[in-house]
């Protein structure tokens, strides 16, 4: 500093300067961001109002919102009061939504990576010149390799309408959702196997006389609606099961908690169905009208007794008979719930065949607290993008492996594909919404991918990892700020006043900054690949409109109906769903007809199995960086048994860190929490914490990222998911 | 000649005032090279040679002359992100004041509102809704906007409560973080103009 001026001489000196600094000038021709207008008068607020229609997106379950809105910012989000959904509740996650629209961090602007992919250099440019980039770059990938030299990590739904633009229009197959191939995918197709329909999570908990979870963790993966059900069915005096080797939030309720070995549950399902078989305590009426292959699943599970499986998932065999009988007690009225995050251990196909098949020998289907799917208003129109290319055969298709994988490509084929130019180059990669540094195990494998494309575009709304490694970063309109796909169905309980309601998201505040929503991202990139013709809607308003049209609804008739359209619905019970025991079609792919135990690997000497799961503060990595999420829960816990903590000599609240059985360290640090409500052999983490990305100031390596652990990779034969607690950890004093 | 509780500034310095605190606000907009090119910057390097701010101008020249004239305005654009829109690590000084005021990591806070209403009581109001009224170059620009309105007491007014408490914050982060001399800089003319009287 040269001299230290005040503030008077300064402007003395700069008095006698004008002459010489014709500052107004060299100004004249910019853009002024503060006009003279009319004077509002003090204390009046412009627009003050509530705003209906919004949908949330901290998770996906979508619950139903108000925003409570002034001046244009958003103040407060409330659930709505007309929903027969999620109603006027919200969780945490939903009332701190608020926080994420005006997280610092966001992304504002469209930027450019000047510097090296992992160690970008950001500039802010113009979506005009961001557009014109990665349509170029886009479009000389697939003249050079086709469209399979795409692959894209899409993820919630901003990122559909771009991912059937890539798949039918350009026509790659190299599409990997974390929603399918690292969550449900694998138990989606295993009850499509089994009883021709994805089960979602439709379970009537709510009337059910026995709630039967298998590593549900009830209340620390809360889902509005879903939780209602589960809560009403434990009011209403239904008994618990809860099988799991972590005393969770359910087991904590449960009448019956099984403390099972990890990645044993198939063969506890199986001794459990072979016993009930054996003793005529099957709902056989159900059966004969409803089964398929009995005689021969019959056959295949008869080797596993109550004691061989009471051996392998080191259980006592009464607590396995106790609750088959407790489930034939009081069947068909059983919720025996299909969970939802599934890729567990590489065996899991399986085990959610058994689950389903569980529930056919119960006759637990289209009955009070059974299998139940609303029956949700219809009749909606749908927006396509035109089929421009003919689809190119998928590498597992090619390869004739996993034949149930869900729709896509399985993550593993794609990256190493990509990584090995075999059978062909992959050379650009579209990221929408997806963080793949957390969500896909073996986080050098999907760097060593990225660093070989020649392209990477991102659009997110924070800069999380993955972000590090765009050429072209997008800055995307949260949930808050942008229509999107409708939300439809019924009333929570499904034995109330039968209703029916649609609603579609809609703004509760217009986008900040330079954020887009998707329909004008992907529609600008289509129009620079060539594609122009294909665009199916010109807005994201008009392709709300043209879903509502058909249904006689509208926006403006939504809005109309603060946010919410309710009419009379239907008796959703009575559907009696068949079950196919053994499938013929699974043996002709070389796959087991009937449900099959397959062990997994056992923890080494001296290690720890890495177990992680939900919890109720956060949706995985998209809420890190949350500050009151963050606050309630600035890091992850490390569950640790007391006897395997004494041993290690740890005591509650110590600081640690882990290595895995392959070197890889963790990094970061979490604290321990010591308890008994762990197997001995394991450790128990919330997934989603320690983020890399120092761009997310509040999360940036807060707590353990199990993702970075996760290096032995399983891979669910019949579905090509991933499997990712078999992973095994040391703990390190920090 | 219009008076002013502010005897010692004159109604024709105000309007040299209001000149001067356009011209920082267009310091810390996004530098487009349509306005930050020769003229604005020979125009910052003659007010750092008035001022006797010699090293800082032998800094601005330094650079100028060390760039083709093509590139300034993209090196700008890089720093600019860096500092101010997202960065990895990540970014130095955030250009709101709720950041550094509201506490609890967020944006469009109480002051962003208290900030919007200050501007509408004398008048104005910011031309882009989508954008927090409390960024540093809306905040120079309304102060230049009072000074041309010769409210002196309502520009004195709007530093002490709206803008000096959060601005010593970013000036000190960007000062610390020792990079681009355009921006160390800026924030140094903008210390001077907006700091009280010692």
């Amino acid at each position: 500093m040269a001299i230290n001026l005040t503030r008077r001489k300064f402007l003395k000196t700069a008095s006698i300067a004008a002459a010489s600094v014709p500052l107004s000038k060299v100004t004249a021709h910019a853009e002024a961001g503060v006009v003279k207008t009319p004077l509002i008068p003090k204390g009046s607020f412009k627009d003050t109002k509530t705003v209906t229609g919004g949908i949330c997106e901290m998770c996906f379950w979508r619950c139903q919102l108000v925003g409570k809105v002034r001046d244009g910012v958003l103040k407060k989000i409330e659930g709505n009061p007309k929903s027969i959904d999620n109603g006027s509740a919200l969780c945490a996650r939903g009332n701190a939504g608020i926080k994420l629209l005006y997280d610092p961090d966001r992304l504002k602007y469209p930027m450019k990576n000047m510097g090296k992919r992992g160690e970008p250099k950001w500039k802010r440019i113009s979506w005009e010149e961001a557009l014109d980039e990665c349509g170029k770059k886009l479009k000389a990938t697939v003249d050079k390799h086709g469209p399979e030299g795409i692959a894209m990590f899409p993820h919630g739904a901003s990122a559909k309408y771009p991912m059937h633009y890539f798949e039918h229009v350009v026509g790659t197959p190299n599409v990997s959702e974390a929603s399918f191939f690292q969550c449900r995918g694998v138990r989606d197709y295993a009850w499509l196997s089994t009883i021709g329909a994805a089960p979602g999570e439709h379970v009537d908990m709510a009337n059910a006389k026995v709630i039967f979870g298998l590593g549900c963790h009830f209340g620390e993966n809360i889902h509005v609606s879903h939780t209602k059900r589960y809560l009403k069915g434990l009011e209403n005096g239904a008994k618990l099961v809860i099988v799991d080797p972590r005393f969770s939030a359910s087991a904590s309720k449960a009448d019956i908690w099984m403390q099972i070995k990890p990645g044993t549950d198939t063969a506890m399902l199986l001794a459990m169905m072979n016993y009930l078989v054996e003793n005529k305590k099957f709902n056989a009426e159900y059966v004969d009208e409803y089964g398929e292959g009995f005689d021969e699943f019959k056959e295949a599970i008869s080797p596993w007794t109550l004691e061989k499986a009471a051996k392998e998932c080191d259980v006592p065999a009464a607590q396995i008979k106790e609750i088959a009988d407790l489930l034939a007690a009081n069947a068909p009225n059983v919720s025996i719930h299909p969970g939802r995050f599934s890729s567990w251990y590489g065996n899991d196909f399986q085990r959610g065949r058994a689950l389903a098949c569980l529930a056919g020998l119960l006759g637990a289907f289209g009955v009070p607290g059974g299998f139940v799917k609303g029956i949700g208003p219809g009749g909606f129109g749908k927006v396509k993008w035109g089929h421009g290319h003919e689809a190119i055969k998928a590498l597992h298709r090619e390869a004739k492996v996993h034949h149930q994988s869900p729709a896509g490509t399985p993550t593993d084929l794609i990256r190493d594909c990509a990584i090995t130019s075999k059978p062909y180059p992959i050379k650009s990669c579209v990221v929408w919404g997806q963080n793949p540094i957390q969500t896909i195990p073996n986080q050098q494998k999907t760097i060593d991918m990225l660093m070989q494309m020649d392209f990477v575009m991102c659009v997110d709304v924070m800069p999380t990892d993955i972000t590090m490694y765009a050429d072209i970063l997008l800055p995307e309109a949260s949930y808050l700020e942008r229509y999107d796909y409708i939300k439809k169905g019924t009333q929570w309980d499904l034995s109330a006043k039968q209703q029916q309601y649609v609603s579609a998201r809609m703004p509760l505040v217009e986008a900040e900054f330079e954020r887009k929503d998707q329909v004008y991202i992907c529609n600008e990139l289509a129009k620079r690949m060539g594609n122009e013709e294909a665009i199916p809607v010109q807005t994201i308003e008009e392709m709300v409109d043209k879903i509502l049209e058909p249904a006689s609804l509208s926006i403006k008739k939504l809005n109309e109906e603060d946010g919410i359209h309710l009419q009379p619905g239907k008796d959703p019970y009575g559907d009696f769903l068949d079950i196919n025991f053994f499938s013929e079609d699974l043996v002709e792919q070389g796959y087991p007809g009937a449900p099959t135990y397959e062990p997994i690997p056992d923890v080494p000497k001296g290690y720890l199995r890495l177990l992680f799961g939900r919890s109720p503060l956060h949706s995985f990595n998209r809420t890190q960086n949350n500050a009151w999420l963050h606050n309630a829960m600035p890091e992850n816990p490390v569950w640790i048994h007391d006897k395997t903590a004494k041993l290690l000599g740890l005591k509650d609240g110590d600081r640690i860190s882990m290595v895995n059985s392959e070197g890889v360290e963790s990094g970061t640090t979490s604290h321990v929490k010591v308890t008994p409500g762990i197997r001995e052999d394991c450790v128990f983490i919330a997934h989603g914490h320690g983020t890399q990305n120092a761009a997310m100031t509040v999360a940036k390596d807060a707590g353990i990222d199990d993702q970075k652990l996760v290096t032995i990779l399983a891979v669910d034969p019949e579905t090509g998911c991933h499997g990712m607690r078999n992973n095994f950890i040391k703990i390190v004093k920090a | 000649m219009k008076m002013n509780s502010h005897s010692d500034i004159d109604s024709q310095e105000s309007i040299i005032l209001a000149d001067i605190y356009q011209f920082l606000a267009y310091t810390m907009g996004y530098p487009e090279p349509e306005l930050i090119g020769n003229p604005f910057l020979d125009a910052m390097e003659k007010m750092l040679e008035n001022y006797g701010m010699h090293s800082e101008q032998q800094d601005i020249d330094a650079w100028r002359q060390s760039e083709k004239d093509e590139d300034l305005s993209d090196t700008l654009q890089i720093e600019y992100t860096r500092l101010f829109i997202n960065a990895v690590p990540k970014i130095i000084a955030p250009p709101y004041a709720s950041f550094y005021l509201d506490g609890d990591h967020n944006l469009q806070g109480k002051t962003t509102q208290k900030t919007r209403d200050y501007y509408r009581q004398y008048g104005c109001d910011i031309t882009n809704p989508h954008e927090p009224a409390d960024h540093i170059q809306l905040e120079l620009e309304f102060l230049a906007s009072l000074c041309r309105d010769y409210e002196l007491d309502a520009e004195e007014m709007f530093l002490k409560t709206l803008f000096r408490p959060w601005f010593k914050q970013f000036y000190n982060r960007i000062i610390e973080d020792q990079g681009h001399p355009f921006y160390r800089v800026s924030v140094q003319l903008i210390d001077y103009i907006t700091k009280e009287e010692q």
